[in-house]
């Protein structure tokens, strides 16, 4: 059969039909891919064009409470290489392998990767005399960045609770650790679009995300403070060379930690030079042992909490030991301190006295009150690695455990738990969480982002039962043995500890952890410091002998430092024969010559002018010296 | 014979509008490879101007070349076409190019010799068909034997391996034959019996299988067997409606590879956007119309098949390349006529309108 013209023509218009359709549909697809994929392509294609060099975010500060840096940054160049540029890769190396100090095969592996930036790790962070020389050397391809580093502007001071950053500026230890979060800021860049090639395209502009800092931590540490205890530390550790000092000076009405240290301490931009033990444990939080007689605040507290004691009329009688359950426990005075009233047993801190009254509290009561000051659980201060401490198993406590518990031994607790407990102890019965910082604040706007607010626990004891503790403690210092702390005017009150070291289930002869809480003033606690020397060398090891006189020291200066006001009115110190007495400045105005003579028996005169009455004085009239001091008058005729 | 008339001029105007739009293009898209590569921004530009040139000349030429002549020529061309895909096969004699063996000669006079015999089969084909009209319903004495014929071509071809160009060969020859009054129901099965040969090439090579997958997944693989998909379609997603405007393309920037051969499609709907890309399927639309028109104003069966295949190749090759392009089947090596880089392939397209436009000077209408 012959096919017929017709058919050749229908099928050639089939073929026209089928060739336009096949057309429209590609156009269709054309469409399709511009409109209703051309966003998500566009995007990806933006993507794919766009180059970003990162910018750096700079890392918080962190500032005392007064604003005072403790941790900030200091730029530090790092050496770049944009290996396109680089024509002699072997030269290039060979300079900068000598520059940096490295090989040179593994300069030469970085500048030849196939990637538009490289970073020559051990050219990070490098000095400026360094960078000098390298840009000296005149590479081409070889660039030198702005880069930051963390800088400690005291050192070793507070290091422990700083901690330090690594060489991302990623905090490893301490608070840095702690608010790595927020002290961390985001990175930003500049995006701009190149060829495949990595060359600029002109005809796009440059597209610029600003890094977001970090946020500025400001804590609740007063440098002032924190410097005149890093000071006594200093001074003690040069005396006694102990294996270690603990020092924790806090706000009792509100928790914030103001000074916080301890020994040995390390230097946060080298602490690779001490042992990881070192820098891995900040004692003040995380060591915990017997506080010894620190404790007898606790029995003291609870016992006058409780209406079993009144500390003036009630009198005990100390043979020097006492029979509990069968054993014998021995008071630190051998022979004891015979007849007392329970005041006097908290000024010698008399052991049977204290065994005494933790028997008239029974042991359930005891330990509520040990457990209610917040012993036996973290205090929740934000730092890193506090420790809990150890009780007793209440329903292992016989006889024994509550006496002994009682003056503060066969327990153990960190020194923020003492604080905090005896915080709550003086501030009129309130137990707050411990922190030390206090405010996160944007570095741009200055804004405060997050703010913390004092966290009270529970009320442990009442008002009254605190201005009690507060009396017997200041006692102590005035009248007891807490002697040497001490502070004429800023009633200074607190306790002596003398804990001995347990290793392998005993103790160890002759090696003591002594200890002093204190707390000024006795009327209106601001601060309460807690000192604890471990080990000290070449003295006796009692608290009121190494430790009181430290804390004395520190509240004397940090009462100026606090600007807090002398008092007119104080528990008298007691005087020894090593001391020299104190005698108020009569009032001299006034009188003649004859009448100054009669006058003055204990202090020395310094008359100047020439009539016959006095009309000035100096110091003046009620301000306490020592017995012989110098007073200056100034004469005048008189009528 | 019938008496000469003037051609097809609106056939020769779309030829001449597509031929300067591809200039430009060219230019546009190769200008920063060229520069890149030869310190030369029109170092293709000028290439390809030359090779315009050149074609053109061959074109109206060809135009002055009674199509008949290529009836008597056809055997001898096919037969010379054979033996040059055989030769390219040989080590050493055929050149390897991307990948392909398909290029014979030396320097700027290499030939690719599947071009040739597209065109040659074309005349062949038309030939033959026009003279065993009569067989061609039987599947023995028509079909079967023309359709060997190509096979046997498309086969040679494929060792190279160069599937784009099989492929136009292919679909061009099938659409003569059907044009030239085969049997509906044999293409059925054999077009079923060619989809299996077809699936089954394609799963016998790993990177057409690759092509494959790619193409329904470009972005799992997005440097490997995806890149070209992919940089092709971030070129022509931004265009949007009007496009970045003319030379701003972005993707030509080292991004899309050789930007001014076979990816030219994107870098202009890149540069003009859909207006301009539609533009262009509308060029294409209206030369398809007017190839057809002359095939059907052809004095005889042997004009209309000659006229018919050559403006079926044109169109499948459209087809295909920018069916690829815009990311609707998968990456096949294979230029856009006239607009494409490249020496070959752009004078042999114009030495096909010459024939084209001889053929329409014999019309009817």
């Amino acid at each position: 059969m012959r096919v017929s013209n017709v058919t050749v023509r229908k099928r050639l218009a089939i073929v026209l039909i089928a060739g336009i359709l096949i057309f429209l549909i590609i156009d269709i697809r054309l469409g399709y891919v511009q409109f209703a994929l051309g966003d998500l392509l566009t995007q990806r294609a933006k993507d794919s064009w766009s180059r970003n060099i990162p910018f750096e975010a700079k890392r918080g500060e962190i500032v005392d409470r007064n604003g005072v840096a403790l941790a900030t940054n200091k730029s530090a160049p790092t050496v770049y290489a944009v290996p396109r540029q680089i024509n002699d890769a072997d030269a290039t190396a060979e300079k900068l392998a000598e520059s940096l100090d490295v090989k040179k095969k593994k300069i030469y592996g970085y500048i030849t990767q196939r990637q538009s930036i490289v970073r020559i790790n051990e050219g990070r962070k490098i000095s400026h005399d360094k960078a000098k020389e390298i840009r000296a050397l005149n590479l081409k391809g070889v660039y030198i960045a702005e880069d930051s580093k963390r800088y400690y502007p005291f050192g070793s001071y507070l290091s422990h609770v700083l901690g330090f950053a690594g060489i991302d500026n990623q905090g490893l230890m301490g608070l840095e650790k702690y608010y790595d979060k927020e002290l961390n800021g985001e990175k930003g860049s500049v995006k701009f679009f190149a060829n495949a090639k990595g060359q600029r395209m002109e005809n796009m502009a440059d597209d610029y995300q600003a890094p977001r800092n970090g946020l500025n931590l400001e804590l609740t540490i007063d440098s002032k403070v924190q410097t005149i205890v890093e000071r006594e530390l200093d001074n003690a550790q040069a005396k006694y060379n102990p294996d270690g000092i603990i020092a924790i000076a806090m706000n009792p009405n509100n928790g914030e930690i103001v000074a916080m240290a301890s020994r040995p301490d390390f230097d946060p931009a080298n602490f690779r030079h001490v042992p990881p033990e070192v820098y891995n444990r900040n004692l003040p939080v995380w060591s915990s042992y017997e506080p010894g007689s620190t404790f007898k605040i606790i029995t003291l507290a609870a016992a006058l909490e409780e209406g079993k004691v009144d500390l003036e009329k009630d009198h005990f009688h100390d043979p020097g030991h006492v029979e509990v359950g069968g054993a014998r426990l021995r008071c630190w005075k051998k022979g004891g301190h015979g007849s007392q009233s329970f005041l006097e047993v908290v000024q010698n801190s008399c052991n049977p006295g204290f065994v005494e009254l933790g028997d008239r509290l029974g042991k359930d009561k005891l330990f509520k009150y040990i457990k209610d000051f917040g012993f036996g659980q973290k205090t929740g201060i934000d730092l890193q690695g506090e420790g809990t401490g150890i009780m007793f198993n209440l329903s292992r406590v016989g006889p024994v455990e509550q006496a002994t518990t009682a003056f503060g031994q066969g327990v153990s607790v960190t020194p923020i738990q003492q604080v905090a407990a005896v915080s709550a102890a003086v501030n009129g019965g309130i137990l707050y969480t411990p922190y030390i910082a206090k405010e996160l604040v944007d570095p741009e706007t200055g804004e405060t982002v997050m703010k913390k607010t004092p966290v009270a626990k529970r009320r442990v004891i009442s008002k009254e039962t605190s201005a009690g503790v507060r009396r017997a403690l200041e006692s102590v210092v005035a009248q007891g043995t807490g002697k040497n702390a001490f502070v004429e005017g800023y009633r200074v009150g607190g306790k002596t500890g003398t804990a001995q070291k347990a290793k392998d289930g005993r103790y160890l002869e002759n090696n003591h952890i002594v200890s002093f809480i204190g707390f000024a003033p006795a009327d209106d606690p601001q601060l309460v410091v807690y000192i604890a020397v471990d080990n000290p060398k070449g003295t006796i090891q009692f608290g009121g002998t190494v430790a009181a006189p430290i804390v004395g020291n520190i509240m004397e200066d940090s009462m100026h430092a606090l600007n807090v006001e002398p008092r007119k009115q104080q528990i008298e110190k007691e005087t020894t024969w090593l001391d020299t007495p104190m005698v108020k400045v009569p009032d001299l105005m006034g009188m003649n010559r004859k009448e100054l003579r009669e006058q003055m028996d204990n202090l020395r005169l310094d008359v100047s002018g020439k009539g016959n009455k006095v009309i000035d004085q100096a110091p003046s009239p009620g301000t306490k010296v020592k017995e012989g001091s110098m007073i200056r008058v100034y004469m005048e005729e008189g009528s | 014979m019938p008496k000469r008339t003037t051609p097809d001029i609106i056939l020769l105007i779309v030829t001449f509008t597509l031929l300067a739009i591809g200039l430009v293009m060219v230019y546009s898209a190769s200008a920063v490879w060229a520069e890149y590569k030869f310190s030369d921004s029109f170092f293709f530009a000028k290439r390809q101007m030359l090779f315009a040139a050149a074609g053109i000349i061959a074109m109206f030429f060809i135009m002055n070349v009674d199509y008949w002549t290529w009836r008597t020529w056809a055997k001898l061309l096919v037969i010379i076409c054979f033996v040059l895909l055989l030769l390219v096969l040989i080590p050493g004699v055929g050149n390897v190019r991307n990948g392909s063996r398909s290029w014979i000669g030396v320097g700027a006079f290499s030939i690719q010799p599947s071009e040739f015999m597209k065109l040659a089969m074309i005349a062949f084909l038309a030939k033959f068909l026009s003279e065993k009209q009569k067989m061609i319903t039987s599947f023995r004495l028509g079909l079967m034997p023309s359709l060997s014929l190509v096979f046997t071509a498309f086969a040679l071809i494929m060792l190279q391996p160069d599937l784009g160009t099989g492929t136009v060969m292919v679909g061009t020859c099938v659409v003569m034959i059907f044009i030239s009054g085969a049997r509906i129901w044999h293409f059925s099965i054999l077009g079923l019996i060619g989809a299996a040969g077809f699936a089954g090439l394609i799963i016998s090579a790993p990177y057409r299988m690759k092509r494959i997958t790619s193409y329904l997944d470009p972005w799992e693989d997005p440097l490997g067997s995806g890149f070209q998909m992919i940089q092709s379609l971030l070129a022509i997603g931004p265009g949007g409606l009007f496009g970045l405007g003319l030379g701003q393309s972005r993707q030509k920037s080292f991004y899309l590879p050789e930007p001014q051969t076979d990816f030219i499609f994107a870098i202009l709907s890149e540069e003009l956007g859909f207006l301009g890309g539609t533009f262009v399927l509308l060029l294409f639309s209206v030369l398809l119309w007017r190839g057809i028109r002359i095939a059907l104003g052809a004095p005889d069966l042997y004009g209309s098949l000659l006229a018919c295949g050559i403006i079926a190749m044109v169109a499948i090759q459209v087809m295909i390349n920018i069916g690829v392009v815009t990311g609707l089947i998968p990456v096949t090596g294979i230029t856009l006529p006239f607009l494409s880089y490249g020496g070959s392939s752009l004078t042999l397209m114009l030495m096909a309108v010459g024939v084209l436009l001889n053929i329409s000077r014999y019309s009817r209408y």
